[in-house]
């Protein structure tokens, strides 16, 4: 699959020489579902890489856009010039059950695993908590996963189309499937996936050589929460940080000590995208950018991420969901690949591969790359990627430019 | 797992002899194998034919976990005690238990024990209607996170005692021990301490949560037929 993908970039930038690549970047989440460690070591030699450094970055849901922040850190720095990442994950070695249950080993397993016993059920917690305080309903979130399922009817790379086709889907359809935790159905869930992806980084120098069309990456930011969701609402490193949040506080509610983020918004977020914005110069997101893919393993965590990535205040995300300015055609279309709950979520790939969405969008590549000239951003010259992991336990951002 | 020179066992409660022989049964051995045809490509309009061989290889252990200097905590669920932490520099107070305080300003001062009472605060909640396999067969079940009394933080605690529809965040709950306390989490349960106020539902909303719970408990049956 990687090998795959690297022929991809192969094929693109035929002066790309193998041997110019000073070093490559692999993510990937677990070892255990494919009783595997340092997998990465087998891509890399498998590739014919090996001789040249080879790093693993793992962080959760986190790992891909954390491994292509890495990467561009140790552009930036000098150390490297050409520098591949790529990013995997085949997840269809065990059931449903156990793929859950060993992607919940990322969370506290003394403390919230024993008792919640997945991700699907800590996000929902989450999520119930932000509807409770802002009022979004099921059907901003059923709303949510029509836009983005039919978006990816148009991907020709999305797991949804493989397996499901290209008839649209309705909200009476997203009502229809499954509840897996209230108030997540299956259609809210991001999927099961394996898949794989690459990109190549390079200094402006290297970059300018290799294609007459690059795009940049002009801002990036990483940020943190806690391990457990429960720990947010008394946490005194958030405390008088975001005041403006805070203030978005409901009268009506018990204030906790740290109203923002709390449980209920994703500070790791926030704090990822500002510096992401300071180094772009980006102040008015909703604005300046053209197109977003926002890691949104959950429905209501793209309805929150609004609001952290300060597309609109605390507690409006579900205006822009119902006024359309999220969808294809609208100010800021969000998620035009399908993303996590229908474009596929191979974890390690993930956020490599909606960077390659947008990267495909600035350059204006849609009709060639999907055969759907009719899904291209007309215009787009700024996109914002997010990913994270956890429970939002950590997040990373990156803003890129043609 | 083997004692460490100056440690001696205070209590154990010894787990039964075919634990270990679960543990070695099979572990990297190939149990069965297929070869299937499948695809391969990167995109849908562009797949071929592929064919795959695909082994069956099982893998099982016992993990020998120590809860380090928070282990109090878990020997007081054994004894049915809920223990917490309390910062003697800025006073607060954290279950789960941090042996240290998290404030940066207090440098990592060493917490003190303390015994918390059993009642709390629904902080939010979730009907749990799918989930991995060890707990499939608690399902359905409500997912919960409870600020215990006196706290600065919330833990996991199933909720019983409650229809799912009237769950509410801001419910006053007790909590309550297990008959047989194991020593996690699990060995606590919250039950209404007050006539629960429902979270406002339209009547399709309600409609469809009652009926999602019955899909689940007929889900169940069917794969657990026992």
């Amino acid at each position: 699959m990687v090998a795959e993908a690297v022929k991809d970039i192969l094929n693109d930038l035929p002066n790309l020489d193998l041997n110019d690549i000073d070093a490559a970047f692999y993510s990937y989440f677990s070892d255990h579902l494919e009783q595997q460690l340092c997998m990465h070591w087998i891509i890399h030699d498998y590739i014919g890489l090996c001789s040249k450094p080879a790093y693993r970055v793992e962080s959760g849901g986190a790992t891909p856009i954390d491994a292509i922040i890495n990467a561009y850190a140790y552009i930036r720095a000098g150390l490297f010039d050409e520098v591949l990442v790529c990013g995997w994950e085949k997840m269809s070695e065990l059931d449903t059950p156990k793929v859950n249950e060993f992607i919940a080993m990322a969370s506290d397993t003394d403390w919230d695993y024993p008792v919640g016993g997945y991700y699907t059920g800590y996000y929902a917690v989450l999520e119930t908590r932000h509807m409770h305080l802002y009022g979004e309903t099921e059907e901003d979130l059923a709303r949510l996963a029509v836009k983005n399922h039919n978006s990816a009817t148009y991907n020709p790379y999305s797991q949804w189309q493989s397996q499901h086709g290209t008839s649209k889907i309705s909200i009476d359809d997203v009502f229809k499937s499954r509840l897996i935790a209230w108030p997540y159905r299956v259609h809210n869930c991001a999927m099961i996936s394996d898949g794989a992806s690459a990109l190549l980084l390079a200094s402006e120098e290297k970059a300018k050589e290799l294609t007459d069309t690059p795009v940049w990456i002009t801002g990036v930011g990483l940020g943190t929460d806690t391990m457990r969701p429960g720990d947010r609402i008394d946490n005194p490193a958030w405390v008088g940080v975001y005041p403006e949040d805070e203030k978005a506080w409901p009268k009506t509610e018990a204030r906790p000590m740290s109203p923002y983020p709390e449980m209920a918004n994703f500070g790791s977020f926030r704090v990822a995208a500002d510096m992401a914005y300071k180094m772009a110069k980006v102040d008015n997101p909703l604005k300046q950018l053209d197109l977003a893919e926002i890691f949104n393993p959950y429905d209501g965590v793209e309805i929150c991420a609004y609001e952290d990535l300060r597309f609109c205040k605390r507690g409006e995300g579900k205006t822009l969901v119902r006024e359309g300015v999220t969808e294809f055609g609208g100010d800021l279309p969000c998620q035009v690949s399908g993303a996590l709950t229908a474009q596929g979520h191979a974890v390690g790939s993930t956020s490599v591969a909606q960077t390659i969405d947008v990267f495909w969008q600035l350059r204006e590549e849609i009709g060639k790359k999907w055969g759907a000239p009719g899904r291209q951003v007309s215009g787009a010259e700024r996109g914002l990627i997010q990913g994270h992991g956890g429970t939002g336990c950590q997040a990373g951002v990156i803003v890129i430019e043609r | 797992m083997s004692t460490e020179p100056g440690e001696k066992v205070l209590k154990e409660k010894k787990y039964a002899p075919d634990w270990d022989s679960w543990s070695l049964k099979g572990d990297w051995t190939i149990i069965g194998h297929k070869i299937i045809e499948g695809v391969r490509g990167k995109r849908l309009d562009e797949l071929t034919p592929q064919q795959y061989v695909i082994a069956q290889r099982p893998h099982s252990t016992v993990y020998h976990h120590s809860f380090g200097l928070i282990s109090k905590f878990f020997r007081g669920l054994v004894e049915k005690k809920l223990y917490g932490t309390r910062c003697p520099k800025c006073g607060l107070v954290y279950c789960p238990p941090r042996a240290h305080c998290w404030r940066r300003e207090c440098r990592l001062e060493e917490t003190v024990w303390i015994e918390l009472p059993l009642r709390g605060t629904l902080v939010t909640y979730s009907v749990m209607a799918f989930a991995a396999t060890p707990f499939l067969k608690h399902l359905p079940f409500i997912l919960t996170y409870v600020r215990v009394d006196g706290t600065n933080a919330s833990i996991p605690v199933r909720l019983t005692g409650i229809k799912p529809e009237e769950v509410n965040v801001g419910l006053k709950v007790n909590l309550n021990f297990v008959d047989e306390p194991k020593g996690d989490l699990m060995d606590i349960y919250a039950t209404p301490a007050e006539k629960p106020v429902p979270p406002k539902r339209t009547p399709e909303e309600l409609r469809r949560l009652k009926e999602d719970v019955e899909t689940v408990r007929r889900w169940l049956k069917r794969r657990f037929p026992e």
